[in-house]
């Protein structure tokens, strides 16, 4: 039973990680309806930014956090004026999206590793505050990570904020509104450039706190892009576009994933985690909470 | 016009061809490792050492064969501590830039898919830190005629770590923590299981990873509620860093012990308190008499410390230029001729090569991480 509460409270750690990442993922497609490949790349970025934000600038690590953030959220929106934007104006095909993603996804990562180099490297504990310090706190018969513990409350208070803005603000209003139909949005007065810059911000900074808490457990690396996958399977199994749906996903999903490898076998996680994606999408390809879009012409 | 043309097509054509022939005073001695990927630094700590080694000895106007002084010239490759990207390396290294031999191939997953080239190609090559006995020796028995190698191999490895965990830190109850995908690591892991069981101890988990993962939590959880009173680590320093800061977050506060693959100057400021009091075998100690002047000139270079694959090639260099001037030839077979009967003192102890091509009895020395050192502890030697 120990042992079974111990994998659960894992799987809810490495799921609020994967939610982070998915949720401006899903945020990005619900708007722009293609699936931003860079995402994981800026995820990557946002852990370097901190990282250096850290030793070499010397902030304080709230600032740190917050300057990461910002410059992700930067990072994200050059992004889509310099390879999004003249493809919306020509309205090519979606695949386009696709493809440019992967491929700015590809040179910012090569070019960290041709600058900063392809050796990992880990936060100092000395410049983290104690609450991020290495080591287990008790509860009951469970130890819990101090880091985990925090990574979890920081997710739960992003999601919150982001929740609370797109459902209780005029602008998150603009957002869902654009979300659902851009053209008729656009008539209403609703400029759709600004909500997309809006949108990539947001998603970039998400991505940023995402990467810099991945960053502080694990370690600062330019491979960093290939967890993406982990959250666009979760994106997906929530529901694209959907927000609660990517948190569901992402929470099931490593749920999943920990119980497999905790009892089963750790090389059979991710058959597990790619046969569900697959099922999934012949099933029911909207996701768990995903719109079911009919073309009622 | 046209025959002119030709003319000059099959002139130049045969130029190309004739740019491939050795300058008659250079050895060409290849390369290959990780200068990319996970293992980088020790890669990288390699190819700095070779290039270094042949400068010295090119200053000095090259090594003295027979009464000829030949230059040395390094062929690098990058392997990217993948196996595939080892087999195509190797192939170009004996057929399109023809070194008379090889040193290197750091991990025993990119050489032993190697070795069978090396003979058909009749390339003698010499591993760095391949502890896999299937480096060397083919699962039928069968010794690899052209690879040799500098260290020690893991039945030795295992059976050291074995009799440390078991009469020195007298553990009765071990648990391992392995890569999957990573034959260094999972015969280790078979050797220390082996030799443990056989000295009355019990292996009460066997939990695995697959490469270039980064959350052990649930596997690690596994080896917590079993329960041990050690967990045998026998994985690369970068994994094994994550590995204990993430034992320590799930309130797994047992000893952690490891082999060749932990010694690695970012091991520590990787895992921080994590591994404090932990222990593990290496090939040598970094704090010897005998390493350090490579140890201050490698500073001095490069301004960071030498790993322990520098040391390790270091020696695996001088194997090969002690062959080549033994056997008063260039070519590979004499080169594997002479190597067969190798014996000489290299700076990471005395290697005596023996039938299966090993170094027979090689010291394995036991260090213990205290603070932001490695401190030698005590040395095992058998024969």
């Amino acid at each position: 039973m120990n042992q079974f509460l111990q994998q659960l409270v894992n799987g809810l750690s490495i799921g609020s990680i994967y939610a982070l990442m998915a949720v401006g993922y899903s945020l990005v497609y619900s708007i722009m309806n293609f699936s931003n490949f860079a995402h994981g790349s800026v995820i990557m970025l946002g852990a370097y930014f901190g990282f250096f934000a850290l030793t070499w600038l010397g902030l304080p690590f709230g600032l740190a956090f917050f300057v990461a953030a910002c410059m992700t959220a930067g990072v994200a929106v050059v992004l889509e004026r310099l390879a999004y934007k003249p493809l919306r104006d020509r309205r090519a095909p979606f695949l386009y999206f696709i493809i440019t993603a992967m491929g700015a996804s590809i040179f910012i990562d090569n070019s960290v590793i041709a600058t900063i180099g392809p050796t990992p490297k880990t936060f100092p504990p000395a410049l983290l505050p104690s609450f991020l310090q290495s080591g287990a706190i008790k509860i009951g018969s469970l130890d819990v990570g101090r880091i985990d513990m925090a990574m979890f409350v920081i997710t739960v208070i992003c999601l919150v904020a982001l929740i609370l803005f797109i459902d209780f603000t005029r602008l998150g209003k603009a957002i869902q509104a654009t979300a659902y139909n851009m053209k008729a949005s656009a008539l209403m007065g609703i400029n759709p450039g600004f909500v997309i810059i809006l949108v990539f911000a947001i998603g970039g900074a998400l991505a940023g706190v995402a990467g810099v808490l991945y960053g502080m457990k694990y370690q600062v690396f330019p491979q960093m892009s290939a967890i993406t996958l982990k959250s666009f399977i979760a994106a997906v199994f929530g529901g694209l576009g959907s927000l609660p749906g990517a948190l569901l996903g992402s929470l099931l999903l490593a749920l999943i994933e920990t119980f497999v490898s905790g009892y089963i076998s750790t090389q059979l996680r991710d058959i597990f985690a790619f046969c569900i994606l697959i099922a999934m999408l012949v099933i029911r390809p909207s996701g768990i909470m995903g719109k079911t879009t009919e073309d009622k012409a | 016009m046209r025959a002119l043309l030709c003319g000059i097509l099959v002139v130049a054509l045969a130029l190309v061809g004739c740019a491939g022939a050795q300058k008659s005073n250079t050895i060409k001695i290849g390369w290959f490792g990780p200068e990319t990927g996970d293992s980088a630094l020790w890669g990288q700590a390699e190819l700095n050492t070779v290039k270094m080694m042949a400068d010295d000895y090119n200053a000095q106007g090259g090594i003295q064969v027979g009464n000829k002084k030949y230059m040395l010239e390094i062929v690098p490759y990058d392997d990217k501590g993948d196996s595939t990207e080892a087999v195509n390396v190797a192939k170009r290294l004996v057929s399109q830039d023809k070194v008379v031999a090889c040193v290197g191939a750091q991990g025993s997953g990119e050489a032993i898919p190697v070795a069978p080239i090396m003979d058909d190609a009749k390339v003698p090559l010499v591993a760095s830190t391949a502890t896999n006995p299937k480096v060397t020796v083919t699962e039928a028995g069968q010794v690899h005629p052209y690879v040799f190698r500098a260290c020690f191999t893991d039945p030795y490895q295992g059976k050291v770590a074995a009799y440390f965990a078991y009469q020195r830190l007298n553990k009765r109850n071990a648990a391992i923590f392995m890569t999957i995908d990573d034959p260094y690591s999972t015969g280790l892991a078979q050797y220390f299981k082996e030799n443990f069981e056989q000295l009355g101890g019990k292996v009460v988990a066997e939990v695995s990873y697959t490469s270039g993962e980064k959350d052990f939590r649930a596997p690690l959880t596994k080896i917590k509620a079993a329960n041990p009173d050690v967990i045998f680590i026998p994985a690369y320093y970068n994994d094994v860093a994550l590995a204990a800061k993430q034992a320590r977050d799930l309130g797994i506060n047992q000893l952690l012990l490891g082999g060749d693959g932990w010694p690695s100057d970012n091991l520590i400021s990787l895992a921080g308190k994590a591994l404090e009091g932990c222990l593990f075998i290496n090939h040598l100690d970094f704090d010897s008499a005998e390493a350090k002047p490579m140890r201050d000139e490698y500073k001095a270079k490069f301004g960071k410390n030498a790993e322990l694959n520098s040391y390790m090639v270091h020696d695996a260099l001088m194997m090969v230029i002690d062959a080549i001037q033994r056997a008063k030839a260039t070519d590979g077979v004499s080169i594997q001729k002479a190597l067969e009967t190798c014996d000489i003192q290299g700076i990471t102890g005395h290697i005596k090569i023996g039938p299966e091509h090993n170094p027979v009895g090689k010291t394995a020395w036991l260090i213990k991480i205290v603070g932001p050192d490695m401190k030698f502890q005590e040395k095992f030697s058998a024969e």
